[in-house]
Order: structure tokens, then sequence, then C-alpha cells
């Protein structure tokens, strides 16, 4: 048996093993060290308790998101706040994904809207008046500074200042690049401003750490 | 109390001080055999973790536990090593703390995470990822390899990298780049400040941007670059004679300028919102 065929069989193995499969698993160190390491993590993913499990400003950011871009249309996306325990290692790849996924689409909803008419009281203020003053955080931020709170309060006060610091940037970033749209500086300004954002979720959301 | 009396005093009181905190660590020492290019990842959520080269292929760390809130778990596959704290019920940022020292060969890629820091890598020649928030991050004499820093408002110093391709990101640490070149250096920071000495290589992309921190690069008078510089609101000065060129925005006089020097191998960016911008010949 070789390497190929063995992984084409993988996603069927169960507990026992045919003699040629173990025949492979003794010769070759590379699939018995994968199946190793998926029988580590299946072995992991039971022991998870739903305190793991993403929590909810993530389902509620991607369902504004989706809801936003016109890809789903109810008023209320039921999804289950607590799912099951065995899903939750299974969604646990949500939480970067879905940082990722808002910067994305915080990016792109700008982009588009470069070069379409504003609502007067959308207009945005002169570049750089908004920098003086602290402003209301958004929600998803909220449940951030919430979550970081809960896991580890010392940093809170750090978490939430960072955050007033990238939010500033973000508003100037987006000032500078509405008011001169073909500006490639002004786009570096916005792309480097949502970078900072998503590494300070990333970091708050990182279960490696307290 | 006379004078000499007092001193013994406060001697016993520190040596009790010493003799009790040394009662209270546990040093724990971890030796893996590895191969070429092994990876190893050190994840700790409170307390220093500092990595130097050493001779042969094996890694050894050394963790310092203050407390039995706490405990080092590691593993070891082929030539993956991790080694990370693992916080108990109760744990502080004092009882959690580990002190980690690791020794891996030169050409090992390391992973190093710690909440409070500091991380210090030295002498490796190989992809590196720091990450820590409030992490004081130092990294100096490396070679070919991938550098990422990520911090909050940790400062960083990066000193005598060669070859490298340098990432940093920081929203409020200071960033400090003494003799560093490679052919990608970009450190991307919010309201902390950057200063870049060095002559920028000969091939390099360099870009350093900030949001309101300040900007200072420090070059010799043979440097070949080809620089932007831009501060939307605040001012930008320049010490070096430039050869004009044509940039996709319109120059302003005290907020931007432009151009070339030498054969302008390496291209520099300088580019921050409201912060100073200054390019000063050494």
């Amino acid at each position: 048996m070789t390497c190929e065929e063995f992984e084409r069989v993988l996603p069927e193995l169960g507990d026992g093993h045919t003699f040629e499969q173990e025949a492979h698993l003794r010769s070759c160190s590379a699939c018995s060290d994968l199946v190793a390491d998926l029988n580590a993590i299946s072995q992991q993913a039971r022991l998870l308790q739903d305190s793991e499990d993403p929590s909810p400003w993530v389902w509620n950011s991607i369902e504004v998101a989706l809801r936003q871009e016109g890809l789903i249309r109810q008023p209320h996306l039921e999804h289950p706040r607590t799912p099951a325990p065995l899903l939750g290692w299974k969604l646990r790849w949500l939480v970067p994904a879905a940082a990722m996924f808002l910067v994305a689409f915080g990016v792109l909803k700008f982009q588009r809207g470069t070069g379409q008419p504003r609502v007067a009281e959308q207009q945005p203020p002169p570049v750089g008046v908004e920098t003086a003053g602290l402003q209301p955080m958004a929600g998803e931020d909220l449940q951030l500074l919430k979550t970081v709170g809960e896991r580890m309060p010392s940093m809170r006060a750090e978490y939430e200042a960072n955050l007033q610091s990238v939010n500033a940037y973000i508003r100037d970033a987006e000032q500078s690049a509405h008011s001169d749209p073909n500006d490639e500086v002004a786009q570096q300004y916005l792309r480097n401003a949502y970078q900072q954002k998503a590494m300070v979720y990333e970091m708050a959301l990182d279960r490696s750490l307290p | 109390m006379c004078r000499k009396q007092r001193a013994a005093i406060f001697a016993v009181v520190i040596l009790v001080l010493v003799a009790f905190a040394a009662a209270e660590t546990t040093r724990k020492e971890m030796h893996f055999k590895v191969g070429r290019r092994a990876s190893v990842s050190i994840v700790n959520a409170y307390g220093p973790i500092s990595v130097k080269p050493g001779p042969g292929k094996r890694v050894v760390v050394t963790a310092i536990l203050y407390s039995d809130k706490v405990e080092v778990d590691q593993s070891n596959r082929g030539h993956r090593v991790s080694v990370f704290s693992h916080l108990l019920d109760g744990a502080s940022p004092e009882t959690g703390r580990v002190d980690y020292e690791v020794v891996v060969p030169a050409d090992a890629n390391v992973t190093l995470h710690s909440t409070t820091g500091p991380l210090h890598v030295e002498k490796l020649h190989s992809d590196m990822i720091l990450e820590g928030s409030g992490a004081v991050v130092d990294v100096r004499d490396v070679s070919s390899g991938h550098v990422q820093i990520k911090t909050l408002n940790g400062p960083v110093t990066v000193t005598n990298v060669s070859d490298g391709h340098v990432d940093i990101t920081s929203v409020s640490g200071d960033v400090a780049l003494n003799t560093v070149n490679g052919s990608v250096v970009h450190v991307n920071s919010n309201s902390g400040k950057i200063h870049y000495d060095g002559d920028f290589g000969d091939s390099g992309d360099y870009s350093l941007t900030t949001h309101s921190g300040d900007i200072e690069a420090i070059a010799p008078a043979y440097a070949s670059i080809e620089v932007v510089a831009r501060s939307v609101q605040g001012r930008v000065e320049n010490d070096f004679p430039l050869q004009p060129e044509h940039t996709s925005f319109a120059p302003r006089a005290g907020s931007t300028f432009a151009g070339t020097m030498g054969e302008a191998a390496s291209s520099v960016k300088l580019l921050s919102f409201s912060g100073k911008i200054h390019l000063k010949k050494r």
C-alpha cells in the first residue's frame, strides 16, 4: 500500500485497521505520525467544554456581515449560542477566520463605497478632527473587551486603549482615502490600520494565552 | 541602633527574602534531539523567553516555575518541539510566571508567545515569530530568515539583521531598527515611534508606517535609495540632496518629499498620518 492509497482510506479509518494498513503504518513514519496526530486531536476535541466555543460576538459579526452583503435575508439568523460540544472543536477555526473576514469585508466595503455618492449626514468631518477625542466603540469591540475582561481582567484597559488607537487610525485613513480614492498611500494607511485591528483581535482571542 | 547594626539587619532580611524566593521556584530542564531546521515553539502566559544558539542538533529548554499554579507541558514529534506553560486554577501573573531559557540549533525556526515577555532571540539563521501584547521584544544578530514580530504596546528592538525579511506590527510600542537590512523590511505602527539606523541595504523594500508616531531614519551619505516620505498632518524633514522624481501624489512642501540617491537600489517609504518624519544624514 502506498501513502497515497492510505490517505484515500484515511477518512474511513476507525479504531481497527486492516492487515495491509497496519503493515503500511509500521513501515511509514509519516503516515503513522499523521494518524497519531489525528487521534490526539480527536481525543482533545472530546475534552473541550462549551466555554471553548467561539463567543456570541463572532456569530453576530458574521451574521451582520452576511446580511450587509445580501447573502442572507432573514431578520434573525437562528444559530445555536452554545453549539453541541462535539461540534465545538470543529468550529474554533472560525475565530481567526471571522476576524480576517471582518477586516477583508471592511476594506472591500470601503473600496466599493469610494466610487458612490454619499448622503449628507454620512459625509465625514475634516480629516483628523476625530482623533483628538475618544469615540464610542462598535458592538464587536465592546464584545471583544468583555471577553478580554473575563479572561484576563488586568489586560482590559490595555486592549481598550489600543482598540481606540486603531479605530482612530481607521477613521483617519478612511477619510483620507475618501478625499482622494486614487491615492495609493491613503490605501496603504487603510490596509495598515485594518491589519492592526486584525492583530488586536487575534491576540485577544488567542486561546493559547490567558 | 547604630548604622552597623541596621546594615546587618537589612542584610539578614534580604538574605531571608532571597532564600524564601529561591525556595518558591522550581527548575525544570528538558532536552530534545532534533534534525536540520527544527521547529521550536514556546508559549508562555507570563514571563520571559530567551533563545540562543547552541552546538549540535539539540534543543535544551530550562524553565523556572514560580509556583505550583503553573505546569510546563512539552511535546516532541519529529523535529517539532513544543513547550507551553499550563496555567492552573487561580494562577495570576505572579504565580503563573515561568522564565524560559532555550538553546536551539542556529538553523531552528522558533515561535515565541508571551503576554508579558520579555522575548529575546539572538544569533539564529532561521525564521522566527515573536508575539506578545505587552512584551518587550529584542532580536539581534540574525540573518537569512523571516522575522515576524507583533506587539500591542511592547517596545521592539531589532539589531544587526542581514539578508532578512522583517515584518513588525505594533500598535503603541516604539520600534527601533539598528543595522537592519534585507529584501523586505516592513514596520506598521500606530502611535509608537519608529527609529531606523542603517544603510537600507542594496536591493530591499523598506516601508516604515505610523498613524501618529514619529519616524526617524538615519542613513549614511552613501545610501542607495529611492525614497518617498509623506505625512498627511505632520511635518517631514530631509537632510539629503535627493534627485527629484515623479510620485503618485501631489508634492506639498513640508509634508512630502521624494527622490533618489545613488543608484536607488532600495525602495524606502516613510509614511505617517500625523507623525513627524525625519530622514537624517549620519
